[in-house]
């Protein structure tokens, strides 16, 4: 075994470990765990390379199938079965790769029985499963021939497949044909999400004629790293045919492209500078121009090296195409960009490093290269042997390769373990924004409790002045004294509290004076401020329920263990004795922090410990509704029967005021929230949002898509 | 400090203890590989598979074979019978699994988990001592003989000291870091070094055996002498 495969197989296992860590979580914690992928951009890197360019990439076994048994080219005979073992197995890894990207992979089988004959996809579906089996039986030959399967049954069943060769080819190729196009059709419903430059009505030919040309390039990268890693002998002469017909395909493809484009006219958008143009040139010269330009030289044809550069730069060209047109090319809403996370790089990179492992694996003991010798015999390996005054570890030397190749493995898994997210995707933290006080005015005390709103105390001055200048639509007869210009003049100012915990701007108005007035003046205090900080008198809610949605832990256990005289102070709170000091074993938090616990309050704090608060919006619901509720039943003749229903607080037309008002921000209601808007987003939905504009939050970011003004749509 | 604490409870704990156990399984699967591949091409096949198991049960329990050096040998199992019940009979220990994966076992008293801990220490100290002073001991003993015990004795001391504030003159925090990432470390280092005999021992006697049935370098030379240098065992 040579160093240089050892090597290689090292690095293969380390990332197969990485792989098979990543996938422990994938498979128990789901997708949002690992992936970015989300609403906007739900396809990602698993099927931009795993899918779209794993198919292209095994193209090789069809077109090399075709060059030698239809067009009987027998001297490109040697290349057949390498090519063919490629396209099994990256028919394989497409098929793997699927099934970590569908969200129920265990379905993966329902296109056999579930048709929907309208479907492109289902179409791809189906020929990808065909053409799998169709590999199988075409490599299943080279599995046949092996001395371990010399049986007169097994012996029958090569003859029959070695007679349907040609049968097997041509269906090889027509279902090769059919879903290496229709990957490319997948895209024509999507003319107002793929950028221009890639999206084509002839998308289909160009996917097709790629594929035909990565094919014979991926033959020839594939058989000089073959050369390198297992030592054999180069055949120039045939590699140099297969570039010259690649080149030919290439400039066709490039043909295609560009005719393409000039006639739907767009061409124009390749050179405007944009970013979108520079990675247009940068991948057709990568992928097409300059390797087609390159092998028109016979010296490049000839040369190694030249066909190695050509070879890798048209594979990585291809591949980049199709990461183009499903994901760089892809238009999203301003603030959805997708980038891969490090755990979808791991399972592409794992599964292509898992399946080449599975290549060099046949190589070495089936007859795949006709000049690359099996493995030695077992009866030629170096003997067992071992020492009992030195062994360590009970294993011999001879072992080396399986140990270093499970330790690798097993690193690589162990790192990849440190940094995954094992107890599942952590929620994203929306922290509370406390309820601020904004000066108005209760017009009304009755059933109906209108308030009309003046923002003294805002935190945009500019929204200020707008309030006062501008008359809102949903204002009038309602705000009777609200603005200067209106009616009547604002005559009895109060403080009322603008409760918007996520800042969504559907704020609710909460007359904090109105309340305490109504529940009996200084003594209510403590019916809602159920617990306070110890120096305070009436903690805000927002101090303790720190976070809408989720729990917080409230407690400091090291501000305890200073405040008690540390390692002395234990026993105060953990008493001697005591089997596990633990939460639900210690001290009673009440048994020392008597003032703070209010006496009657509506939602009593936890009877003795109170260590965690619920969430910002649980806390609420449970403290007004109750409340309400309870008011209802005791004096129905003085509050409305709807008092405890969401209407009350949530009134959705002072909502849409208060929203009108509030300073932009982010208000997408897609799936996953954006970390930060980019500016240029934010601006043009500031713009956006004024009185006479109600765009939402999709209109207002399309209008934001690079490219969308000057579309040449069909 | 919370950020560490939290970093040497979660993600390195169970990265620590994913690697032991499949380090282990690794370990344990290339030996019966090898022991396998022995036995297929050993001339004589008649492995004494009775004495093998024998003598692995009576050294599990080595009172039988305490000898001239028995406070040695007494030290050893003193050593073994702490570091195995403590960290899975601790109190705090089962209360720590039990929220984490909703398993509990029956735990040691406190007051038997302190004094074993306080035994481990002192097996641990003893044992470098021991080997240090003895010439045998000190001629075949090699670095990893005097360090591990002592690293081993690292999340004992500190355990102990959290287990008792009282008695720490450190802070509680720290301490537990300390007492947490040692044993962490410790998980990591068990397949890699001759703590893997952990999951190994049942194959020590058996390996043993093998060995004698095939010598160092024994196919050579048996080929060397009958003169079929080459040729296939």
């Amino acid at each position: 075994m040579s160093d240089r495969l050892t090597n290689l197989k090292t690095i293969l296992w380390t990332l197969v470990g990485v792989l098979a860590a990543v996938s422990v979580v994938r498979f128990t914690r789901g997708l949002g765990s690992v992936t970015n992928l989300s609403d906007a951009a739900p396809w990602g890197l698993w099927i931009g390379f795993d899918v779209m360019s794993g198919v292209a990439l095994a193209a090789g076994g069809f077109v090399l199938a075709a060059t030698v048994h239809i067009f009987g080219l027998k001297r490109y005979h040697g290349f057949l079965r390498p090519a063919i073992l490629t396209a099994w197995l990256g028919y394989a890894a497409v098929a793997v790769g699927l099934l970590y990207d569908l969200g129920l992979p265990w379905r993966i089988w329902h296109p056999i029985l579930h048709w929907q004959h309208r479907s492109v996809l289902f179409e791809v579906a189906l020929c990808v499963m065909l053409y799998l089996s169709v590999l199988t039986l075409e490599f299943a030959p080279a599995i046949l021939e092996h001395p371990l399967l010399d049986k007169r049954f097994l012996r029958g069943i090569l003859r029959i497949l070695k007679k349907a060769t040609i049968p097997l080819v041509i269906a090889g190729i027509v279902l090769s044909t059919l879903h290496q196009s229709s990957l490319g059709s997948l895209f024509l419903i999507t003319p107002y999400r793929l950028h221009p430059l890639w999206y084509s009505h002839i998308i289909y030919v160009l996917f097709f004629v790629s594929a035909v040309a990565l094919g014979l390039m991926m033959v020839v990268l594939e058989s000089l790293l073959s050369a390198y890693f297992f030592r054999h002998e180069v055949h120039t002469r045939e590699l140099a045919g297969l570039g010259l017909a690649a080149s030919v395909v290439l400039w066709i493809y490039v043909a295609l492209r560009l005719g393409d484009l000039a006639l739907r006219g767009v061409l124009g958008m390749a050179v405007d500078g944009s970013w979108h143009g520079a990675l247009f040139v940068a991948e057709l010269g990568l992928s097409a121009v300059i390797p087609a330009t390159l092998m028109l030289s016979r010296r490049v044809r000839e040369s190694r090296a030249g066909m190695a550069v050509a070879a890798a730069f048209t594979v990585s060209g291809m591949v980049l195409y199709r990461l183009d047109v499903s994901i760089f090319a892809f238009l999203r809403p301003p603030g959805f960009g997708y980038h891969p996370s490090w755990e979808e790089l791991a399972v592409s990179v794992g599964i292509v490093s898992a399946f080449a492992l599975l290549f060099i694996f046949f190589v070495e003991r089936l007859k795949v290269y006709e000049d690359v010798s099996r493995r030695p015999r077992s009866e030629d390996e170096p003997k067992p042997s071992y020492d009992p005054s030195t062994v360590r570890r009970l294993q011999p030397r001879t072992l080396a390769a399986p140990g270093r190749f499970t330790g690798a493995a097993l690193a690589g898994a162990a790192v990849a373990l440190l940094f995954l997210p094992v107890r599942g995707s952590e929620r994203t933290p929306s922290p509370v924004v406390a309820a601020r006080s904004v000066e108005g005015e209760s017009l009304d005390r009755g059933p109906a409790r209108t308030h009309a709103l003046v923002f003294a105390a805002l935190d945009s001055a500019e929204a200020v002045t707008r309030a006062r200048t501008t008359a809102l639509p949903g204002m009038t007869g309602r705000s009777t004294g609200a603005f200067p210009g209106s009616r009547a003049p604002l005559e009895k100012t109060t403080l009322l509290l603008l409760v918007d915990g996520n800042q969504d701007g559907y704020a609710v108005l909460f007359d904090h004076e109105a309340h305490k007035e109504r529940l009996g003046g200084d003594t209510s205090c403590v019916m809602c401020h159920h617990l306070n900080l110890p120096p305070e008198a009436n903690t805000p809610c927002a101090s303790c329920h720190r976070d809408m949605y989720d729990s917080t832990q409230v407690f400091d256990h090291a501000q305890h263990i200073a405040a008690l005289d540390g390692n002395e102070g234990c026993v105060q709170c953990h008493a001697q004795g005591v089997k596990v000091k633990s939460y639900a074993t210690s001290t009673a938090c009440s048994k020392c922090h008597v003032e703070p616990v209010a006496t009657d309050p509506v939602i009593p704090a936890a009877p003795d410990r109170w260590p965690k608060a619920e969430g910002y919006m649980e806390a609420m619901h449970g403290l007004c509704v109750t409340c309400h509720k309870r008011e209802v039943q005791r004096h129905p003749d003085k509050y409305p029967a709807d008092l405890a229903e969401c209407g009350t607080c949530h009134d959705a037309d002072r909502a849409a005021q208060l929203r009108e008002l509030e300073p932009a921000r982010d208000r997408a209601v897609l799936s996953r929230p954006p970390d930060g808007l980019p500016a240029a987003g934010r601006d043009a939905r500031t713009e956006g949002a004024g009185p006479d504009s109600h765009g939402t939050p999709a209109a207002s970011a399309t209008g934001a898509f690079p490219g969308a003004g000057g579309r040449q749509t069909p | 400090m919370s950020t560490w604490l939290h970093l040497a409870r979660g993600p390195l704990f169970w990265t620590a203890l994913a690697f032991m156990v499949l380090g282990l399984v690794r370990q344990l699967g290339l030996t019966l590989w090898e022991t396998a591949r022995v036995y297929r091409r050993a001339g004589d096949k008649d492995l004494p598979v009775g004495r093998v198991v024998r003598e692995t049960g009576s050294w599990l329990v080595p009172v039988r074979h305490f000898g001239k050096r028995w406070p040695y040998s007494l030290t050893t199992f003193v050593f073994h019978v702490g570091v195995i019940l403590v960290p899975l009979l601790l109190a705090g220990h089962v209360e720590l699994w039990r929220a984490g994966l909703g398993i509990s076992w029956p735990a040691l008293p406190n007051v038997v988990s302190t004094t074993l801990t306080l035994l481990v220490i002192a097996a641990a100290l003893a044992l470098v001592l021991e080997r240090a002073i003895a010439r045998a001991s000190r001629a075949l003993g090699r670095f990893s003989d005097y360090s591990l015990p002592l690293f081993i004795a690292v999340p004992f001391v500190s355990g102990l000291l959290v287990m008792h504030p009282t008695w720490n003159p450190f802070a509680t925090d720290p301490t537990l870091l300390v007492h947490v990432l040692s044993a962490d470390v410790l998980l990591f280092l068990v397949p890699l070094t001759k703590l893997s005999h952990m999951i190994l021992f049942p194959l020590t006697q058996l390996v043993s055996e093998m060995a004698w049935h095939f010598p160092p370098d024994a196919g050579s030379r048996v080929a060397e002498t009958l003169g079929k240098e080459g040729e296939p065992i």
